[in-house]
């Protein structure tokens, strides 16, 4: 039975309102009852008050991508039900604050004025009032079953029962709205209990309180609706331990295993999260094979904040010339204020990885929704004529071995690497199978590291592959230097010895496009032999592979090209797998559609059927395959999807 | 055993102009580094760019030449990697309190153990002589256009309210004052300012050799009882009267030697050692990574606030 389950769930609110919260109470509600899950959160650039929201999706499988329309919601507040009243399917449910459905439109001032405009026009053209109301109304008029709580007093009664003060018992109306939706999903409340205890662990008081309100709901569900509408049977999980990790912690986790020594960065959005945990996890006790080999018990990492991205990315240069395993992490504006450097790291041969979290742009943008306009800026960042390592994470767990991998790669070619990742991963929440993250499937590779170089040691040594042996300051004397230089780090301007040394860089990068695997350049995925293939890179993968199933559901065979590798371009590759095919289309969230650009200018391969998606929100798998099949059957050049609000 | 100067050589030429200050600020930095027997391979010059940034070639080291401004980010990088290190960030007033000053600042508030020397002319002088920040409002040097229209900033006074706890101030001609100051702006432990006076006979032609020597003197020499040094809060009440007074001196009487030295702070390398498992023995670029290729770590263990057991 539990192969047909497939639950989408939403919770919105305010901003400040516990949604973070609540939505990650929701998904480990769903991973104890053993479910796999995603979960992704929407938000704005506010602190407090802007609405924000949570998409759920559970299945015995682990979800590719959320899902609209959702099965349930539970909207915290007015805006959210006036947000989302067209987001719930037919036959499924919304739950609410009974206390809101007089509210007017006009009246909810987060609300950006554009869509209060559309909301207007809405309700006029349909003859009824702009309240919350009457929002509820057109969804119960769609067959969505309303379950109105009364917020106000379960709140009087957790305070009551918790001995609380009324303002701190009003923090638990997040638990109370998501117990009732995943209550009357068939959601055991133990299960919401156990959840809510694993969520506030370290704060006893607050899981009592919270505890207690889901008590007082799953009460009132009762009473009211005679209990729960459905049955949900236990999911295949049950028994096994996952790691419940967003896209920012897993990177930072690759990177703790991948051998890290020391992070640099600048507060931005959404890369900040992933150095935050690094630092909270910076003390590191060794395993056992570790300790008993090293005879050391713990071992540490820095993170440094440092004042701004030049900063940020010159001190990770330097802690490199020092002889550490580093890497920074930033965002595009941030990454626009690198640009100087990685110029620097390539001329002056020195390892660091960027992991470049994309948002939406240009400028400030779009800064806390999802965009993959970067890809260009990665690649021609620096300025000089200059090559570099450019990959792009599709998921997860590929997210997880790409963040180790770029160390080797920044260490064993000496250069910097640039890990392309994105909002939409930063910020979605999957669980993880010990098997899927084995720290042995990882080998640390330094490259030509040297520990004890001779008094003639030369950094820019030329050598066949164009890697020179690399030495740690405190050994030997060196010097580092972006200026053109001799074997031994001499700025020259001779034109004999710049021809040489621009060969020399040369050939490493030819090293590099033949030393990385061809399965790690790209990825074929699905029949090889379909006529379709969707061409796309980045965190568009799961989505993609969960189109691809609705649209062999509709008799559609397609493949999908994954590009993994941007710099070296795999162009042999990508060529083969583009030129079997009979129809190419692209799938981009950007507007440049500037992978289709790199295909072209690389190989000469023009693709002529593109989808993309720029609004900010999370791609969809249902949207991805609607305009494929849009495309195969009216022969449209571009088609833009924009679901989600 | 003290060391030749020599050792710290290198045998790059010296592209300096004739009479540059560059000359007295070099020389005085290999003697102070033989003085203070630091072994070249301990020692890291980060230098920006500009006239001042090609000392790191002529230095025995572990050189690194970065971008413009960008010295004292790669020195913070190289010291919190290897706190073993010696590390001098060196650069001009341009690079330093131009495109580089939001690091002139921010060291100041990690006080971590490095000695940024700045040379100052106060003009651009590889990019023929441009007004630096350092050069008064209304002056016109000769390759100006015009007079200079920005006000000059005080080094000194921008050190102290940035956290620096040793600051001095010395002449490149004085090439043994300026070997003092430095030794033991090396030797203190925290983030020291060496700012140096230097003038660039090519381009500044109103702060020439002249016109600083009428009226550059050492504050030990008019008060053989100055004491710059800092011990604590109370201390430090008491005092910083006096030491700004002496750093915003400047005009006909222009002071140098040490004006501020604040034993009262830890270094960022001992913050970290507060905060990080064996910091000291296994810094960032001194520790193990991996034991044959295999990771150091179980993702199970470390990240356990993480784990759900179902």
């Amino acid at each position: 039975m539990t192969e047909n389950v497939d639950l989408k769930l939403l919770i919105g609110g305010p901003q400040g309102g516990g949604i973070e919260s609540a939505g990650q109470i929701v998904l480990k509600s769903l991973v104890l009852k053993g479910y796999q899950v995603i979960g992704t959160r929407e938000y704005q650039s506010n602190i407090i008050g802007a609405h924000s929201y949570f998409t759920i999706r559970a299945r015995a499988e682990r979800p590719g991508a959320i899902h609209f329309p959702v099965d349930a919601a539970t909207l915290l507040d007015a805006e959210s039900i006036f947000t989302h009243f067209q987001d719930v399917k037919p036959g499924g449910f919304i739950i609410y604050d009974k206390s809101a459905v007089n509210t007017k439109l006009r009246l909810i001032a987060p609300m950006p004025k554009p869509l209060k405009q559309r909301l207007e026009e809405f309700f006029k053209s349909r003859g009824l009032e702009p309240v919350a109301g009457s929002a509820l109304k057109v969804a119960e008029e769609n067959g969505v079953k309303l379950i109105g709580l009364p917020m106000k007093d379960l709140v009087r009664s957790v305070a009551k029962e918790a001995g609380a003060p009324l303002s701190r018992a009003g923090k638990t109306v997040n638990t109370m709205g998501l117990t009732a939706m995943l209550y009357f999903s068939g959601v055991e409340p133990s299960w919401i209990e156990k959840a809510i205890n694993v969520h506030f662990a370290a704060k006893k008081k607050v899981a009592d309180m919270n505890v207690l309100a889901s008590k007082l709901a799953v009460e009132y569900i009762d009473d009211t609706y005679g209990g729960p509408c459905c049955f949900l049977p236990e999911g295949p999980n049950l028994g096994k331990e996952v790691m419940l990790v967003t896209g920012n912690e897993i990177v930072a986790i690759g990177k703790a295993v991948g051998g890290l020594t020391m992070q640099t960065y600048y507060p931005i959005t959404p890369a900040s999260d992933e150095a935050l945990f690094l630092e909270g996890h910076r003390n590191l006790d060794l395993a056992p094979w570790a300790e008993e080999a090293l005879h050391l018990k713990r071992i540490g990492s820095v993170v440094l904040q440092t004042e701004d991205e030049l900063s940020a990315i010159i001190a990770a240069l330097g802690a490199a010339a020092a002889g550490a395993r580093v890497a920074t992490s930033t965002s595009g504006p941030g990454f626009a204020l690198m640009n100087e450097a990685i110029s620097l790291a390539i001329m002056a041969e020195l390892p660091v990885v960027i992991t470049v979290w994309m948002r939406g742009g240009p400028s400030t943008g779009l800064p806390t929704r999802e965009g993959q306009q970067d890809l260009l800026h990665a690649m021609f960042s620096g300025h000089g004529d200059n090559p570099k390592i450019v990959l792009a994470s599709g998921d997860h767990v590929e997210a997880y071995y790409d963040a180790a991998k770029a160390l080797n790669w920044a260490e064993k070619y000496q250069t910097p690497v640039i890990h392309l990742l994105d909002k939409y991963l930063a910020s979605t929440v999957t669980n993880i199978h010990r098997e899927e993250i084995d720290p042995l499937k990882i080998t640390i590779e330094r490259g030509k590291l040297v520990e004890n170089p001779g008094p003639d040691y030369k950094r820019y040594q030329i050598t066949e592959d164009g890697i020179s042996p690399r030495a740690p300051m405190g050994k030997t004397t060196m010097v580092i230097t972006g200026l053109e230089h001799t074997e031994d780090g001499m700025p020259t301007e001779d034109p004999v010895v710049r021809e040489q040394m621009m060969a020399k860089r040369r050939r490493k990068f030819e090293t590099i496009a033949k030393e990385i695997p061809a399965s790690e350049k790209v990825v074929l995925h699905g029949d090889p032999d379909a006529k379709v293939t969707i061409v796309s890179w980045g965190s568009t993968k799961p989505i993609i592979l969960e189109a691809l199933k609705l649209l062999e559901a509709d008799g559609v065979k397609a493949n999908f090209l994954q590009i993994r590798l941007f710099q070296p371009f795999p162009v042999k590759e990508v060529l083969d797998y583009l030129t079997r095919a009979e129809t190419v289309i692209d799938v981009e969230q950007n507007d440049l559609l500037q992978a289709a650009f790199l295909i072209r200018g690389y190989t000469g391969f023009e693709i002529k059927h593109f989808v993309k998606k720029l609004t900010g929100r999370a791609l969809w798998d249902k949207e991805v395959a609607w305009a494929v099949k849009r495309i195969l059957e009216k022969g449209d050049r571009e088609v833009v999807v924009s679901g989600g609000a | 055993m003290e060391r030749s100067w020599l050792e710290y050589k290198t045998d790059a030429w010296v592209q300096w102009c004739p009479g540059c200050g560059n000359f007295g600020i070099l020389n005085a930095l290999h003697r102070a580094l033989a003085e203070l027997d630091i072994p070249p391979e301990k020692l890291a010059i980060v230098t920006g760019i500009g006239c001042s940034g090609r000392t790191c070639y002529y230095v025995k080291g572990n050189s690194m030449h970065s971008v413009h401004g960008r010295a004292i980010p790669a020195a913070t990088g190289i010291k919190i990697a290897n706190p073993d290190l010696v590390v001098i960030a060196e650069g001009g007033d341009g690079d330093m309190l131009g495109i580089g000053v939001e690091h002139f600042v921010s060291v100041g508030r990690r006080n971590i153990d490095i000695t940024v020397i700045v040379h100052d002319n106060a003009v651009y002088g590889l990019t023929k002589g441009q007004a630096g920040p350092t050069l008064p409002s209304w002056w016109r040097t000769k390759a100006l256009p015009g007079p200079n229209l920005h006000d000059n900033l005080n080094p000194l006074l921008l050190a102290l309210a940035s956290g620096y706890t040793f600051i001095a101030r010395g002449y490149a001609y004085h090439v043994s004052q300026t070997k003092e100051l430095i030794k033991k702006a090396i030797e203190h432990k925290g983030t020291s300012l060496v700012h140096i006076l230097q003038p660039c006979p090519t381009y500044n032609n109103i702060m020439t050799k002249e016109w600083y020597e009428e009226r550059i003197y050492y504050l030990e020499e008019e008060n053989p009882d100055w004491d710059p040094v800092v011990t604590s809060q109370d201390e430090f009440t008491k005092k910083i009267g006096d030491i700004m007074g002496k750093m915003v001196e400047w005009g006909a009487r222009i002071p140098l030697g040490v004006f501020y030295v604040n034993i009262a702070k830890d270094t960022f390398e001992q913050r970290l050692e507060k905060v990080i498992a064996d910091y000291r023995k296994y810094p960032p670029a001194k520790r193990p990574v991996h034991v044959n290729g295999k990771p150091l770590i179980d993702p199970w263990t470390i990240f356990a606030d993480k784990v759900i057991k179902t």
